[in-house]
């Protein structure tokens, strides 16, 4: 195997879960895990809301 | 920090402040509920920098709406170290009664006299200093939109918050001050803060007030009864309301100087209202707009002058396409002169997007690399990330155009006259509002329901919002229509995408319907919203948006759809002994395996069993979109890429121009699909299920997990029904009857339902 693909094998697998943990961590703040909308409003909303719920 | 907080009612320029003040894109709406939380920016042109506050537009300080909770709260609990309370100075005397209440708070306050460009431009004149000496309180002339006066009101701001300040009310005389004093000594000895305004509170007998002091509401009652029986009456908030603006009247008509002394004038605006607001033209003309929206965005035929004329194509001209200046050409002509949307797609796919992924595509190729590295890089990532940037110029067109029109003030005009018909299915116009903040996306729309007071009337809005085809849905609706447009010849690319917005729009008037008559019964809430002044929106915002909607999409490519790529690209070339597949082999693969087992549950839809051997890849797109929906054109274009590195005969079809429009032909070609089930495939796609962020937010914004299970219950029985009736009805006509028959049954069922739930409550409860 060439350098260049153990180098595109670790970036893909990177960045795959780099995305993934991503979108947890976003999820633990509150935040919607694909950042689609610029609503600022969001962000705290839904952990807020299930806080509140709880 | 500081903090400074931005109250005023709806559309009185608060977050156009808020963005002047902070250099913040925060989005400006015209109509309630836009804000529906609070947002903090940093003012940094003081001495020191100040947290400035944008709350939810309001009206008044009393107990209704969410955001009037909201905005109360804030002021009260947070306390912010200055209120800057927003007025529009050309509608003084409503706005001055929600000052009258802020006044009532031990809070430093500043008002500021907005839109006075406005005014000045209707030739009417306001004495601000007048104003500031009858109440008492600091008032700085600005204009928010134009940016004067910003500077000299936060400077102001900053000093009065220095300065403690006592709350003052305007009832000032009769019976009701001498209650209201009372109260106010009394809570003062027992050591309540703000107790003006608590007491005026109590003796509006406000809900909130109520609930957080009982032993003051006993109190209150002793000291109403030591008033004569008949000074009050019955109805205490209406009283104060009515003191309120009598004072108002009163004292500031005359610092108002109007160029035109007749009380009631028609406005440019309202001479618009007369036509786009009429009671039988209104929703006739709204379809109309909308129709031009998506014929500017996706026509590949404007003003259908080609048809009409018959114009000839480049090739019956002797243009060289090949050549540059033929490419160029093309870009606006080809036997028709394209739309708008369409020019700027072209432009943006056939010349940039070809070029620099040309480039790198070629690139990889001739490195040397082994078969599978290059087929990841160029089928799985490069094939994913071109489709769904191709997409990117109509997404901001049609994007560009729905700014427009919120911008305008007349979005806030659709909600008034879709009021009337909403009614009829158990809905009101204000539900109208988040289901349009649905085409942009669908998480703000569902956070937006938070203005609905009506808890089942939010969940019935909630579970429609996924129908109104957020942007990320859009490249599969033009993927999939171009398709049909360029595979089978027939129908136009805006017409069929323009009939599936309308579509969605439908099926959730019906879901509604169904729902508001059945398990979410109940009544409709009133609607009463203030219509803004039409005005020209502002460019540098339009811009702004666009801006940000772009950089959120390009984000997403490049972060889940490739990430979904290379998943996609890896699960369709190994299998489960994770022994490597070339491309001839991609059936063999863990995602083919495992979408076969799912295929058939598809096959009423059109899209399942009977696509034969590669069918599974509609299963896969499907499927790949409950992460993102952009996820279906990337899938088809990295799958798609395989097949034809397989062998797939294509006939004449380019897949080297590939776009997603190219990859559905591919698809269509490898498995035979019809344009009933391309079409059913676009339906399924629109009502069911939505990506995960939105599922993780209605989760949040539904009552209880029983909801929220019913939601998705709901989601995908619909896209089921929808999606089959398309294919059933398209590929064999005389369904048609069966589903009409099935329809009326369910109907008279609902019907039946509401009757005897009807009785049961009436014999519950005797007259």
């Amino acid at each position: 195997m060439q350098p260049v693909e153990i180098v595109i094998i670790i970036a893909a697998a990177a960045i795959v879960v780099g995305v993934i943990v991503a979108a947890i961590i976003r999820r633990k703040k509150g935040k919607p895990s694909c950042d689609c909308c610029d609503c600022p409003c969001c962000s705290g909303c839904a952990e807020k809301k299930s806080k509140e719920k709880s | 920090m500081i903090r400074f907080a931005l109250a005023g009612n709806p559309n009185c320029g608060k977050t156009t402040l808020f963005n002047g003040l902070t250099g913040s894109t925060a989005h400006v709406g015209n109509w309630p509920g836009v804000t529906v939380d609070k947002k903090e920016g940093v003012y940094k042109r003081c001495e020191e920098p100040i947290a400035v506050v944008d709350l939810p537009g309001i009206y008044s300080l009393s107990p209704y709406t969410p955001e009037e909770v909201i905005a109360r709260n804030y002021v009260l609990d947070e306390k912010p170290d200055c209120v800057i309370n927003i007025v529009d100075a050309t509608n003084l005397e409503r706005n001055l009664y929600l000052t009258t209440q802020i006044m009532e708070i031990d809070v430093p306050m500043v008002i500021a006299l907005n839109m006075i460009d406005a005014m000045e431009k209707n030739g009417d004149k306001i004495d601000a200093k007048a104003l500031e000496e009858k109440l008492g309180v600091p008032v700085v002339a600005i204009s928010a939109l134009k940016g004067t006066g910003i500077h000299e009101l936060m400077e102001r701001a900053y000093t009065v918050c220095k300065e403690e300040r006592k709350g003052r009310t305007v009832l000032e005389s009769g019976a009701l001050a001498h209650l209201i004093t009372d109260v106010k000594i009394a809570l003062d000895g027992q050591g309540v803060k703000n107790p003006l305004f608590h007491s005026v509170k109590l003796a509006e007998q406000d809900e909130l007030e109520v609930n957080e002091h009982k032993d003051a509401v006993k109190m209150v009652e002793e000291f109403k009864k030591t008033f004569k029986d008949d000074v009050f009456g019955s109805d205490f908030e209406a009283l104060i309301a009515d003191a309120r603006y009598k004072y108002i009247s009163e004292n500031f008509s005359s610092v108002i100087t109007k160029k035109n002394k007749e009380k009631f004038t028609s406005t440019k605006s309202d001479k618009a209202d007369k036509v786009l607001t009429h009671k039988i033209w209104g929703i006739p003309i709204f379809l109309v707009i909308l129709f031009a929206i998506f014929h500017l965005t996706f026509s590949e035929d404007f003003l259908y002058l080609g048809k009409i004329f018959g114009f000839s194509s480049l090739e019956e001209l002797g243009v060289d396409t090949e050549a540059f200046g033929g490419t160029l050409l093309a870009c606006f002509y080809d036997g028709a002169i394209f739309s708008p949307g369409v020019i700027i797609n072209n432009l943006w796919n056939n010349i940039i997007v070809e070029y620099c992924f040309g480039w790198l595509i070629n690139l990889i190729e001739s490195s040397g690399m082994s078969g599978w590295a290059i087929g990841l890089l160029n089928d799985g990532v490069i094939e994913g990330l071109k489709a769904v940037l191709s997409f990117l110029p109509p997404i901001l067109v049609l994007f560009l155009f729905f700014s427009i029109l919120e911008d305008s003030g007349y979005m806030a005009r659709i909600a008034f006259i879709l009021d009337r018909m909403f009614r009829k299915f158990g809905l009101s116009g204000r539900a109208f509002l988040p289901m349009i903040m649905g085409f942009g996306c669908s998480v703000p729309a569902m956070i937006n329901t938070r203005t609905l007071a009506d808890d089942k009337e939010r969940t019935a809005t909630i579970r429609v919002i996924p129908f109104f085809s957020c942007g990320a849905k859009l490249p599969i609706l033009t993927a999939v229509s171009g398709a049909i447009v360029a595979y089978f010849g027939i129908g136009n690319a805006d017409l069929i995408t323009y009939s599936m917005y309308l579509l969605g729009i439908v099926a959730a008037i019906l879901a509604v319907l169904l729902m508001r008559n059945t398990s979410l019964k109940g009544e409709t809430p009133p609607f009463i919203m203030e219509l803004p002044a039409y005005h020209a929106p502002q460019f540098k915002n339009l811009m702004a948006h666009l801006w940000d909607k772009a950089k959120h999409f390009i984000k997403k490519a490049f972060t889940i759809i490739i990430a979904s790529t290379i998943v996609i690209w890896v699960l369709s070339h190994f299998s489960f002994s994770w022994g490597f597949l070339e491309d001839e082999y991609i059936d063999q693969s863990i995602l083919a395996q495992l979408s076969m087992l799912l295929q058939p549950i598809f096959t009423p839809l059109g899209f399942g069993s009977q696509l034969g051997a590669f069918g599974w890849v509609f299963v896969v797109a499907a499927i790949s979109g409950l992460i993102a929906k952009e996820n279906v054109i990337a899938t088809f274009a990295t799958l798609a890429a395989c097949l034809v590195a397989s062998g797939l005969e294509l006939g004449s079809l380019d897949i080297a121009a590939e776009s997603g429009i190219d990859a559905v032909q591919a698809m269509i070609t490898a498995t035979g699909i019809g344009i009933p089930g391309l079409l059913a495939f676009i339906a399924f796609n629109m009502t069911t299920i939505p990506c995960f962020a939105a599922v993780a937010t209605a989760k949040a914004e539904l009552i209880n997990k029983k909801s929220f299970n019913g939601t998705l219950i709901f989601w995908l029985a619909s896209s089921y029904i929808v999606a089959s009736a398309i294919y059933t009805i398209g590929s064999w006509w005389w369904t048609a009857f069966i589903w009409a028959a099935v329809i009326v049954l369910t109907t008279w069922l609902v019907i039946l339902y509401s009757k005897r739930a009807k009785n049961k409550l009436d014999n519950n409860n005797p007259v």
